[in-house]
Parts: C-alpha cells; structure tokens; sequence
C-alpha cells in the first residue's frame, strides 16, 4: 500500500500538469464531459442495494413469500441496512385469517425461525406490486410525493441484487395472476438504469419455472443473471409443512438458503462457490446463470458484493484528499476457496438420464438409443436439428422416387 | 474550565456553573460540565449533553422554565361479557409548538413533527384494524367504544391548516408520507375515487377536512413495528414490552391508531401544544388453564387470565422518559351491579360500607392490591357505578416486575352498556345489475340510552347523523331514498332533518352521502333504503382478486346528543393521566356498520381471446370452402398442365413425379411389402445422414 501511495506522489504534479495542458488545449465542454465518462466508468464500489419481490397473490403462494423473506432475512444478516431493501410483497400471508401462527411466517417445517420477526419493514404490498410500480423502482421514475424508502436511490457506485419469484414461463412472469413482466421489459428497464447511472453491477436472480428464458433479452453491461431452471423446466417447492397447510419454500430457494447459512459477513465465499452448490438432481431443475455480460471472473467476486454490504477500505493517509487509485491495484486480494468447476458440464447433465443410464446398460440398442437420445438433449436448438432433417429429406425422396421411376 | 469553552458556551458561566467537578477520564472537558449540570434544580427531561444545553438557552431566553416536552404510557384491561379480555393501550406524547426548541425535540418523535410542519395538520386520525368491534357484547356506550372501535382496514382524516384551493394537494403528500412511514397502501388515498370531504355528519365539521377509508387494507407487524417506533422507549420497557407480535394477532380484534391534535393547555397560551395519542385496543382470548372444576361450573365460569398469559410477557419496570406509568383494571357498571347482587345473596361479607371498592369479594381474586380505586360518578343513584383500580409501575410493591392476575372464583354473567341503538346495514335484491342499500337502526331494549330525555315523550327527539361514502361504481340513487320508521313509511322531509349528498361522478369522485335524521325518542327501528346500479369498470381498473367482490366501506353512524363520558369522583389533574381524562371528555357516540361486499359482473379475460380465435377460424373455413367451390374450374387446370408439360427440364421433372404419383396408388395394391421396405430405407437413410452430420458438427 505504501509503495503505491509513494508512487502517486511522485506522479501526482505530472498529473496536474497533464490536466492543465488538457484544460489549455481543449474546451470546457469537452473536458467535463470526459470526466464525467471516466469517473461513470471507474465508479468503485460504494454501496449495496436489494430488491425483493414476490410476484403472487393468495393463499396457497405462501412459499413464494418465504422465499423472498428468507431472502429479506439473509441480506439484512449480512449487512444490508432495511433503508436500501425494496421488498415487495404481494399478499398478507403473516396475518391471513388462514395462518395458523399470525404475525409469523416459516420457511421450514421445524418453525425455528420466524422469518416475520419484529422488525420487517414491507415497502411495496398487496395491490401495490404491480409490474408498472416494479419497473418505476428499477427506473426511479416516480411521482414526487412517493417517500423516499419507497424509492431505490442507487447510484453508478451500488451492487444491487434483484431478487424475484413467482410463477413464470417462457420469456415472462406473472403479477399477482393479473399481469405479466415479459423479459423485454426487464431488459429495457436494466438498459435504463444503466444509462442513468443507477448501478456499477447487478446481480439478478429469480425463482420461477423456465427463468432462464427471462435474461434472453439482457445486453447491459455489467449485469449477472441466475435463473433456477432452464427453458422447459419447472421450478418445483421443496417440501410441504402439514401444519401451515402448504409447501413453504421452493427448491432452488432453499439450497440458496443452506449455502447462505453457513455464511457470516466477514466470510470470502465467491460467487462461482455459490453456483457450483447447486445440484441440478437435488434442485429438480437446472440452475441457469448468464455471465457474458458480467466483466469480473465469478472465482474473484466475493458473495457479499451482492448479498451483503461490506465495503472495501481505501486507506489515505491524508484526511479530505483527492482519491487517486489505479482499479486493478485494489482489487480485493482474498483467498477464494472454492472448486473451479466445468459449468458447460454441470448445466447439461440432467437428473433423468442418469437414471435411465443406470437402470438400462445392458441392452447394447438400448445404449445407443440412450447415447442418441443423450447427444440430442446436448444439442442446443433441436427445432432447427429437425428442419435440417427434413431438408435433407427432401432431395433424398426426390432421387429415391427418380431413381424408382 | 477552559476558556474556548466559556467563550463557545457563554451563559454555562451566565448560570454559575463553573466549579468543575472533574470526572475521572474526562480530564474536565465539556462533558464533565454538562454532568454537572444535571445537578440544577430545573428538572430536565432528558439527561443528553446537547439537549440539555438548548434547554438552558431557551430557559435563559425566555425564562420558562415549563416548556418541556411529555410523555405518559397506560394500559386498561377490562374483563368483558364474552369470557374476553380487553386491554386498551394508551401513549400519548406532547410537545409545545415552540421556537425554543427549534426543530429538535427530546420525546416527540421527530417524524410526527415534520409531518405537522410539512403539511399544516391541524388534527389528524390514523387508524389500522383487523376484526369487527363486537358493540354488543364488548360495549357500545363507554368512551373506548367510541374513540377506538374502528372500521376494517385503514381510516384516515386530516384537518389541514391551509388555504382550501390546496387541501387536496396536502391530502395527496400526506397519504404518500404516511404510506411510507407505516408500510401500508396508504397513498392509494390519493386518488380522488377514494377521499371525500364530508361537511355535515362527520365530528370535527371543517372545510379542509377530508376522510377517506380502505377497507381491504391488510395489518400486520410492519404496521406496529414503525408505530412503535414512534414511543420514546419504543418496546423495549414500559408498558409497551407488553406488546408480542404474535399474541397481539391471535386476537379477536386489533385496533392501531394514531391522532394528532393541538390542544391549549391554558386559556392564555400563545400557542397549543402538540399532541399524539397513539392507542392500541385488543380484544384477547384468555385461554382457561382450569383442571379442578366440575363441567357445568366450566361452562359458566370465565377463564382466569394474567398480564403474562394473555401476551406472554410482563412488565419489566417503567419507561424511564414516562411522566407517569399506569396500570388500569375496570370493572363496568352492570358487573359491579352484580357482585354487590351475589355479596347480598352470600352474606359472606356486610354489604354495608366496608367493601364498596370490591377488592375482596365472592367472584373473583386480584393478584396485586390497587394504589387508588376511582368510582365513577353519576347522575342517578339507582344505578351502580364502575370502578377502575389504578396501578402505577414502578410504585407498586414489587418494583421490577408486574404482573396483574385475574381469578374468577363463581361464575358471573352480566352485560356491557350496549348502544342506543344497533346499526347493521345490507345489500338486498339479487343479479349483477342493480340491488338495495339498506341501514336499519334498532333500539336494544326499553332502558337503555333513550331514557336520557324522557321527559317529554311527544317532543323528544333522537338525531342521529349517518355518513356514507359509496365508490362511483356503485350508482345510487338518492332520489329513491325511503325512510322507514317502526316499520312504517314515512316521508322524507319529516325524518329528515337535514341532508347532504353528493353524486358520484364516474372515475373522478365517491358519491358522498350525509343526513341528520330526528328519530322519535321511543322509536324501536327505522330504517333507510337507497337503489343503486352496479357500474362496469374498465379492464385495467380491476383488481387482480375481482372475483371476490367490491368493498363498501362503512357507513358512520353518530349520536350527537348522547355522550360516552365516564366522571371519577377523584381529582384528576389533565396532565397526568391523559387516559382517564380523555373518558371524561365530551365524545358522542359512534357506530361503524359493516363493510359491504358487492358482487359486481367481472368479465373472463381470456373470453375475447377465445372469441376471437374460434371466429376466425369459423370464418376462414366459410370463405375459403366458398372461394374454393365458386373460383376452380378443374378442366382448364388440367389443359394448363398439359400445356406446361411440353417444354423445360423443370416441368418435365414435375410431369414425372406426378406420373409416379398416378402409378403409385397401384404399387401400393400389389405390393405393399416392397413399398414398405423402399420407405424404411428411406427413413434409415435420412438417420444415417443426420447422425452423420450431428457428428461432425458436435
């Protein structure tokens, strides 16, 4: 650290002489606009923010609730204050004539925690999660008397994490059975912030059938999606608690959950640690994560960039000092241990064919047939495997008949 | 002292505080001055280096030394007819409206305050509950009923302190700020579908007032945690450690409010204090841990209860900021009535003088003794009055830990003052177009309320005042209003006294209506009807749960002329026990009716889909099979082919197929196991190549 501070003061009266012959040469305009370009593009990670939103209405999307709660729980553990938590949830399960235990809401059938609690702050309730009030506070397009801890005040500094669940399907999630949030919207609304500054990274995860096909829009830069299953797929609830009367949290949640249990704040568990947690056999689904349009290798990026709000310390030595730093410098140095697994892998293998794989080996056709059947569900667009098929098809039949003729 | 410090602060010198008492490892820095102040004679309220500084700048300023900033927390429990208990939470915090103080304030929270500034509140009503307010079985006549039994939902009101071009606007920013203050929809009071101004029947009758309800509106924790916020001690001691998520809404009734008010202490003020009532009313279900006794004596005898069983938690000390920590036990009239009945009967005791406080008696055991029983007062000496037992925290005898217990030792049955009269209101008619809206008033009984102004049965009148508010798709109409009283049709202008109705306008306002209605004094029902239409909204308008019905929210009911006061023989200074003053302030009584639940025709959406889809297919198969028929003509197609046929490879490949095709038909007939085996080939070729070629593009 030293070293590098000595550095800069070696470097710092050529630097301002470099910016006073930049002021010289061109115009104010210019050099304003340049410096605004530059400090939106090194912005450092200043603070952390998280929206959670439960998408369903009624009784019987009690786990959709759980879910997002559990959520709520984990990042306020880890660090994130209630004032930067958007949570928005679309019915009242805690106090529902149909809740056994009022005021108390469980993700587990032991009802050890109560995810309730005394202190839960709900921003966005009942009729009001509505996907155009979810897209104004992605956007921050608000009316100007909506108070500010309805608002999300994010900056081009903030990590937020986007937290949604409710019952989807393919490109879409539904509002409270009423609308839908198709994945152009989402996508839209994510370019928006990015234009306007409103994050420096985003973490998007979201707990619904076929969610991988809600990212297929995203281009923004800066922006990681992880989904619970792949098109086609469903997202199943882990398990039913006979006492509340209904399943109380889903799968791809729950094993979220576990992975988070075990973590404090100080702990340096990577992101890429929390990925290769999930068993696509334990799961029922596979958990599907985009991560062209995310910059950092998920190995460096601790989990409590997203789920928690530990901020890296700049050490100056000089109180009110003008922060000069080179970003690759500070990068969090930490020893991330976690297996760097194969993803191309561990997305294709699927909890069926490993049971068609053990229950029929003997059978040499039976093999081959498993084999094809293996090398189509590899193949990535079988619709267009089929058109070729058929292409293919039609000179053959136009010589077989020629040739017959 | 050093002198930085003297010059920095210069009336700490002013006052003569300057013989330091140096604390250890304060080395005699400000800090260990301001300690040293705390020794003044003017009793600070709070003990905080900073406060206490503006507190003495504005004692010097102004030589006050009374402006102070108040804090009182209560609780009454009251055992009720229906084998329930009532507990009945009471904080109130005050604050001058002061320049002395500036913006900063010791007890009062700082976000009330800058509500009332921002805004101009002049009074304000927030209240959130679950349940419906039994009026008779847990009381219609008493002060409690009449402030705090409240309308599902949320209610608000708000009296502002502005021009009355902006009211609305006010109203639009208040709701917003509320809504983010309690975590709750408030702001979908903003739109103006949803508020009215209602002049005539509502109590505080103002130009800036305005009122607005949601009735389906959930509570929950996330209300009472930022109301709890609000407290000085928030739950952490005092009575409102009490306060156990769980337990609180296992009950049968839970009622959240809020009022704001200003209020002159003395006639000469400049200026009236502020002041925030914050009350909480209960109604639990004791559950009766009971072994020993026999089945029948179990079906009469009330359960027994304590502090710690009804919220599983006890007092642990006072509010250290609370002025004054009370614990109130009351016992109603007719239940006191009762006792001195069973004494008499017993003769275990002399009913003479000894025991009229009822502190020992045949029915029941308290557990601690009362610091101060308070009778009530009353006109008639026929009647017994209630009695309220007063506790006050921190005084008692056993300092740390309170815990009241109520034991029930022979069944008792008696009754609560009931209304003057019962309100209910109902939909009547059936089908999605239209229906009737009907309150009906009823009198519970020949001796109770009515007799109040019997003196003159031909010219006594009972005014009682009813406000309605009815959203814009329920269309009334008002010309229909009949009135009808002991069954029998009466005019309108002679029952009406005075009336107030504004029409609904569609999607803009509520159709608001307000009628003082003159009841004869012996009147034993009456009953108003009113026809509406059921409106259709637009498809975005409906909510996402339409098929459950539409609420109306609940019509007021007010007895202007009959008052829900209890007097105590004790003097009772206002300042100190805000609760029982509040009793014995002059509140009409109020009835809220039901919520009505309309079923309005709410449309299939995926109807105009399927619609859709099946006319254009019938149409398609129409036109198509119609075009087809008229426009072919077959014999030029074929002389078109034959025409073609003679020139180009093309066409000649084409004139091949269709040949084969002709012979096909015929292969087919002969043999059926060659053509069958020509096309397994084909399909096996066809796989071939495509695995091929899945090979090498893998």
């Amino acid at each position: 650290m030293k070293e590098t501070l000595k550095v800069h003061f070696q470097f710092s009266p050529m630097a301002i002489r470099i910016l006073l012959l930049s002021l010289c040469l061109s115009n104010n305009l210019y050099a304003s606009s340049s410096a605004v370009a530059s400090s939106s593009q090194t912005a450092t990670h200043t603070n952390n923010w998280a929206v959670l939103v439960c998408t369903s209405r009624f009784w019987f999307n009690y786990r959709h609730m759980a879910n997002t709660l559990s959520l709520y729980r984990t990042v306020k553990r880890l660090g994130i204050p209630d004032e930067r938590i958007i949570l928005m949830l679309a019915d009242d399960m805690a106090c529902n004539a149909r809740n056994k235990y009022p005021a108390q809401v469980f993700n587990n059938e032991n009802h050890r925690l109560n995810l309730y609690g005394d202190n839960v702050e709900v921003d966005y309730r009942g009729y009001e999660v509505t996907v155009e009030n979810f897209l104004r506070v992605l956007t921050g397009r608000h009316e100007t008397a909506v108070p500010r801890s309805k608002r999300l005040l994010s900056d081009e500094g903030s990590h937020i994490l986007l937290y949604m669940t409710g019952h989807g399907g393919e490109e879409f999630l539904k509002f409270q059975d009423s609308e839908e949030l198709q994945s152009h919207d989402l996508a839209d609304a994510v370019k928006q912030m990015k234009e306007k500054g409103r994050f420096k990274e985003l973490l998007i995860m979201v707990d619904t059938c076929q969610a991988a096909t809600l990212f297929s829009q995203l281009h923004s830069p800066g922006v990681l999606a992880i989904g619970s299953s792949l098109k086609g797929e469903n997202s199943y609830s882990h398990h039913l608690d006979s006492d509340v009367g209904v399943s109380v949290v889903d799968r791809f949640t729950f094993y979220t959950l576990a992975f988070f249990e075990r973590l404090n704040m100080y702990d340096n568990a990577s992101l890429n640690s929390l990925f290769s947690s999930y068993n696509p056999s334990l799961l029922m689904s596979t958990a599907y994560y985009r991560t062209d349009l995310f910059p950092r290798r998920l190995e460096q990026v601790p989990v409590t960039n997203f789920f928690g709000s530990v901020m890296e310390t700049i050490h100056t030595d000089r109180p009110y000092r003008a922060r000069k730093r080179k970003e690759s410098q500070d990068r969090i140095r930490m020893p991330l241990k976690e297996a760097v697994q194969d993803n191309q892998q561990r997305r294709l293998s699927d909890p069926e064919i490993e049971v068609r794989r053990v229950r029929a080996p003997e059978d040499s056709i039976g093999r081959t047939w498993n084999s094809l059947q293996n090398k189509m569900k590899i193949f990535e667009y079988p619709e267009t495997f089929v058109y070729y098929g058929l292409v293919m098809m039609l000179p053959l039949l136009a010589v077989s008949t020629w040739l017959y003729s | 002292m050093p002198k930085e410090i003297l010059e920095y602060w210069p009336h700490l010198s002013a006052i003569g505080v300057g013989a330091s008492v140096t604390l250890p490892g304060l080395g005699g820095d400000i800090h260990g001055q301001y300690i040293n102040m705390s020794l003044d004679p003017i009793d600070w309220p709070m003990n905080g280096p900073f406060s206490s500084t503006l507190g003495i700048r504005s004692a010097l300023n102004c030589g006050l030394s009374k402006v102070e900033e108040k804090f009182t927390e209560e609780l009454l429990l009251k055992p009720l007819p229906d084998r329930k208990v009532l507990a009945h939470f009471h904080f109130e915090s005050t604050a001058p409206r002061t320049q002395y103080y500036g913006r900063h304030h010791h007890l009062f929270p700082k976000a009330i305050a800058q509500l009332v500034q921002k805004f101009s509140i002049r009074e304000m009503e927030l209240s959130f509950t679950q349940g419906r307010w039994e009026y008779e079985s847990w009381g219609g006549y008493d002060p409690i009923s009449s402030s705090s039994a409240k309308p599902p939902g949320v209610e608000l009101w708000a009296v502002f302190d502005v021009p009355v071009d902006q009211v609305d606007a006010s109203w639009k920013n208040l709701t917003h700020s509320l809504s983010g203050l309690f975590c709750a929809s408030i702001n979908f009071l903003e739109s103006s579908t949803t508020y009215s101004a209602p002049e005539l029947a509502f109590h505080p009758a103002s130009v800036n007032l305005r009122y607005g309800t949601l009735p389906r509106e959930a509570v929950c924790t996330e209300n009472l945690t930022p109301w709890l916020k609000l407290l000085p001690c928030r739950d952490k001691s005092g009575i409102s450690s009490l306060l156990d998520r769980p337990s609180i809404y296992r009950g049968f009734y839970h009622s959240q409010r809020l009022r704001l008010r200003h209020v002159k202490i003395r006639a000469d003020a400049p200026d009236s204090d502020t002041v925030l009532e914050q009350t909480l009313t209960v109604v639990l279900q004791p559950n009766g841990i009971r072994s020993k006794e026999s089945h029948s004596s179990k079906r009469k005898l009330h359960p027994t209860w304590s502090m710690s069983s009804l919220f599983g938690r006890k007092i642990e000390g006072r509010c250290a900021l609370a002025k004054s920590s009370n614990v109130y036990l009351q016992l109603e009239r007719d239940l006191v009535a009762e006792m001195k009945r069973l004494k008499e009967k017993r003769k275990i005791f002399d009913i003479s003088v000894l025991n009229e406080d009822l502190i020992e008696n045949p029915a029941f055991e308290i557990s601690i003794k009362p610091d101060l029983v308070l009778r009530e007062v009353l006109s008639s000496q026929t009647e017994s009055s209630s009695l309220t037992y007063e506790y006050s925290i921190g005084k008692s005898a056993s300092p740390n830990t309170f815990d009241l217990s109520f034991t029930w030792k022979s069944p008792v049955a008696w009754s609560c003052r009931k209304p003057p009269l019962r309100a209910s209101r109902f939909l009547m008619g059936s089908g999605n177009e239209r229906g009737t809206i009907a309150i009906s008033l009823r009198s519970m009984g020949p001796d109770e309320g009515l007799n109040v102004s019997d003196m003159d049965k031909e010219r006594c009148v009972l005014p009682v005042n009813i406000f309605q508010v009815v959203p814009w798709y329920i269309k009334v109409y008002f010309h229909t209003l009949k009135v009808f009283i002991d069954e029998k049709p009466m005019s309108v202008l002679d029952a009406v006294e005075k009336i107030h109705i504004s029409p609904s306008e569609d999607k803009v306002s509520p159709g608001v209506m307000e009628m003082v209605l003159k009841l004869p004094c012996g009147v034993k029902s009456a009953t108003i009807t009113l026809e509406f239409d059921k409106g259709f909204l637009h498809i975005d308008e409906y909510p996402p749960d339409a098929n459950q019905g539409f609420d109306i929210p609940s019509a007021i009911i007010t007895f202007p002329n009959i008052e829900a006061s209890i007097y105590f023989d004790q003097e009772i200074t206002l300042k100190d026990l805000p609760l029982l003053s509040s009793f014995q302030e002059k509140n009409p009584i109020r009835y809220y009716t039901e919520v009505l639940l309309v079923p309005l025709t709410t449309p299939d959406f995926s109807m105009p889909y399927n619609v859709i889809t099946i006319t254009c297919t019938v149409f398609a198969l129409y036109f198509g099979s119609l075009l087809n028929v008229l426009r072919r003509r077959v014999s030029e197609e074929e002389r078109l082919h034959n025409a073609k046929g003679k020139s180009g490879p093309l066409s000649r490949l084409i004139a091949k197929l269709r040949r084969s095709k002709e012979i096909q038909p015929q292969s087919t007939t002969t043999s059926s196991s060659l053509f069958s085996s020509k096309l397994i080939l084909k399909i096996i070729m066809v796989a071939a190549i495509a695995i091929c070629w899945q090979y090498l593009s893998g």
